[in-house]
């Protein structure tokens, strides 16, 4: 399958603008080791920025790997980067929840965040599993103590990201802890972490520190910045996207610099704001579209990249977040893209919901049937089939070629969507929503998740512990 | 001759040149510094203001607004003493330590500049000491927090905290504002108030210090 939304010179175009935004204007850090690693290596100072000659940025897209695994503590649960499989992402950082019973917007609790975790690990069609803030943690070491509560709560693997660099030290423990040691996790990754530097073309302290130390760790790094277009980047869609192009690369560069062949992703995240209103959006269809564009210049290198996906501005799980979802993630989809973040999201990726998760849930079912695309055979174009049912004056329903191809799954089966007659679905007469709400708490009550052993569910706390200490939080 | 009208239709669109040519040619003709003001900048930003809330402006073009204002503004300033300058207030406005997100923070700087405000935009990752030391440089009657991450919204009760120790929590009202912070979490930290939008955060702080908006 393969749909186009920049034709291929345009991609073109779009890529020489990425090399003159960082050739010309280049980035600014304040991190002295990013720095350093960048004018050592052929990078040059102007003024207070640095700028990245074509050569440098070729070279680092040539050595950038097309593809790599991601595991979860169970194998069966695998990611493959670099294959466009559209695998859906819980929303990372929302600081509220709809309350599973009330329908009441709240703060996220750790508990939430355990039952979130448990939730997605029970959905067949939810990948990649990140968590939302809890505000019951002490803050100093929330990656920390959320990287375990995931840990204990499912078995799928984890995209963590990482606010600063202080707490690496700790994640990095408790993913080899239950990795079996840091070698093991360096052949099987059972995370990969995120940085955001800032819009435009600023790497903080923090973030830039942050990709230093996850690269060097061995962690596949993805890189996530996150404009607004006429705000924080251009008005205009494609500007927009060039800049973030340009951003992105430039950590994808310093990755490469470091250690050529370490596992990178892009990250794209091209927002836009209500300009009537000031009102930062995640909504349709900019966030689809631009998604698109960008997905289609990380196509065009051969790098593994995620989009967001399962987003937008609706406040509860109805039909406007429902159709917004779907626009914003099966754009990028159609283009080519490993992840589709913020399932479960709403309010512009403020809030997380249940019922929208286990919606978000059928739509990626849906959305990967599609990219599956269909195979074209002889058997499959059915040209005997037709006139063997013609000949006979009957109908399909009769012929084995039916049967066949119904049993090996040629219909979608909705995992929640209704598709009763109208006089069965009158008796209960229920809204997506209610059904939704309901599968979230029978799945909360009945699925059970595979434990970590007593030993390593000891050593987490161990590290949790050194963590607090070394916080000075008691 | 330009009239009053004709300087607060400039401001209204924006013409940053235009306003500075009109306030010259006022100034030149002698009328008053407060007149211009008044009848000409401020009535203009009044305008913008009304239409901004009825969502009949977009965010660049009151943004332009105001600077226009600001153009004509800084022509007769050193017309008039200090304390004759039509001021509301003071706000000094800063993003919490830890925290790098500056987009909210800066358009509720631009709304109440837009209101007549004077506003000192700290910029992000401001320790609560940053913003003890702009208190006592600049006198405002109102501090702003901006906080966009449930980690480094904890800095804005460490900030209050700090004021009082320093004795300056009774000299100004704090408030507070970001995605992650509601209103039960100000009354908690003992803040004077909080704000979900800069329009919000604008007829609060008219509210604090006394003014109708
Ligand atoms: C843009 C953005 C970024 C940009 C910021 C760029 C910049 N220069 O500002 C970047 C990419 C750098 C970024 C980084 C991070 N971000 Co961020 N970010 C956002 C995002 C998408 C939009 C924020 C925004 O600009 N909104 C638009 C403005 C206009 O709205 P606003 O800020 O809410 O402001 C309005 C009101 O709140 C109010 N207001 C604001 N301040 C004040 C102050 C006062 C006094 C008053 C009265 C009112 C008021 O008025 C404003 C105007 O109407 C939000 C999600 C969201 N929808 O809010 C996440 C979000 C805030 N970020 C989040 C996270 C996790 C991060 C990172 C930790 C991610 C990472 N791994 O790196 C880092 C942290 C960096 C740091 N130390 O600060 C989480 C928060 C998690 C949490 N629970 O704490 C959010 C919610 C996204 C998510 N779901 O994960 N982010």
């Amino acid at each position: 399958m393969r749909f186009e939304f920049l034709s291929e010179a345009e991609v073109k175009q779009v890529h020489q603008a990425t090399l003159a935004i960082l050739n010309q204007i280049g980035i600014h850090t304040t991190s002295p080791r990013l720095k350093k690693l960048l004018v050592n290596n052929g990078c040059k100072e102007q003024g207070d920025r640095i700028v990245f000659p074509p050569e440098v940025v070729e070279k680092a897209l040539s050595t950038a790997p097309k593809t790599f695994k991601v595991y979860g503590r169970d194998d069966s649960h695998m990611l493959e980067f670099g294959k466009n499989k559209a695998y859906a992402q819980t929303c990372v950082g929302t600081p509220s929840i709809m309350d599973l019973d009330s329908g009441e917007k709240r703060d996220v609790t750790l508990k939430d965040l355990e039952d979130y975790v448990k939730l997605a690990d029970a959905l067949e069609y939810i990948h990649v599993i990140s968590p939302i803030f809890p505000r019951d943690v002490p803050q100093e070491i929330i990656v920390s103590a959320e990287t375990v509560a995931m840990l204990r709560n499912t078995t799928k693997p984890l995209r963590i990201c990482a606010e600063s660099s202080h707490e690496m030290k700790y994640i990095v423990d408790i993913l080899a802890a239950v990795a079996g040691g840091k070698e093991a996790l360096r052949q099987k990754p059972l995370a990969y972490i995120e940085v955001s530097p800032l819009s435009p073309l600023e790497y903080g302290f923090d973030p830039a520190e942050a990709l230093i130390d996850i690269v060097e760790a061995g962690l596949p790094l993805g890189v996530i910045p996150c404009p607004m277009m006429g705000s924080t980047g251009p008005m205009t869609l494609i500007g927009c996207v060039a800049q973030h192009n340009a951003e992105i690369l430039a950590g994808v560069v310093a990755s490469q610099l470091l250690k050529p062949g370490s596992p990178v992703i892009m990250s794209p995240r091209v927002t836009f704001m209500d300009m009537r209103s000031g009102v930062g959006l995640w909504a349709m269809p900019e966030m689809g579209t631009a998604a698109a564009a960008s997905i289609e210049m990380a196509r065009y290198y051969g790098i593994p990249s995620t989009a967001t996906g399962y987003s937008g501005a609706a406040k509860s799980a109805d039909a406007q977040s429902g159709y917004e979802h779907l626009y914003n993630a099966l754009m990028p989809a159609l283009i080519g893209t490993d992840v589709l973040a913020a399932a479960g999201s709403l309010d512009n990726v403020l809030t997380s919901c249940f019922a929208m998760l286990v919606m978000d849930n059928e739509l990626s079912s849906v959305v990967q049937r599609t990219i599956q695309g269909v195979e074209v055979t002889t058997e499959r174009l059915a040209v005997d089939v037709i006139a063997e049912v013609i000949e006979s004056h009957g109908n399909f329903l009769a012929h084995k070629h039916t049967r066949k191809y119904l049993r090996a799954g040629e219909l979608w089966d909705p995992p929640l969507g209704d598709r009763q007659t109208f006089e069965k679905w009158a008796l209960k007469g229920e809204k997506i929503e209610k059904k939704a709400r309901e599968k979230a708490k029978e799945l909360l009550s009945n699925h059970q998740v595979e434990p970590l052993s007593a030993g390593v569910d000891a050593e987490l706390e161990l590290i949790l512990k050194r963590a607090r200490e070394e916080a000075e939080i008691f | 001759m330009s009239s009053f009208n004709d300087l607060a239709e400039s401001v209204i669109t924006g013409n940053f040149g235009k306003v500075k040519e009109i306030t010259q040619e006022m100034i030149d003709k002698g009328i008053g510094p407060l007149e211009i003001i008044n009848d000409g900048l401020i009535a203009g930003m009044n305008v913008v203001g009304v239409r901004f809330k009825a969502e009949d402006m977009f965010v660049p073009e009151v943004m332009m607004s105001a600077k226009a204002m600001a153009g004509g503004m800084e022509l007769v300033k050193p017309l008039i003493a200090d304390t004759d300058m039509p001021s509301v207030g003071t706000v000094v406005l800063g993003t919490v330590k830890g925290d790098l997100h500056d987009i909210g923070k800066s358009l509720v700087a631009m709304i109440l500049e837009s209101g007549g405000f004077k506003v000192v935009n700290l910029g992000t990752d401001i320790a609560p000491e940053g913003f003890v030391k702009a208190i006592r440089e600049h006198k405002p009657q109102i501090v702003g927090m901006s906080a966009l991450l449930t980690t480094t919204m904890l800095n804005m009760k460490a900030t209050i905290e700090l004021l009082k120790e320093e004795g300056l929590r009774d000299q100004v009202k704090v408030i507070v504002g970001g995605a992650p912070v509601s209103q039960s979490f100000a009354d908690e930290i003992g803040a004077d108030g909080y704000g979900s939008d800069a329009m919000v955060a604008k007829d609060l702080c008219f509210k604090l210090v006394g003014k109708a908006s």
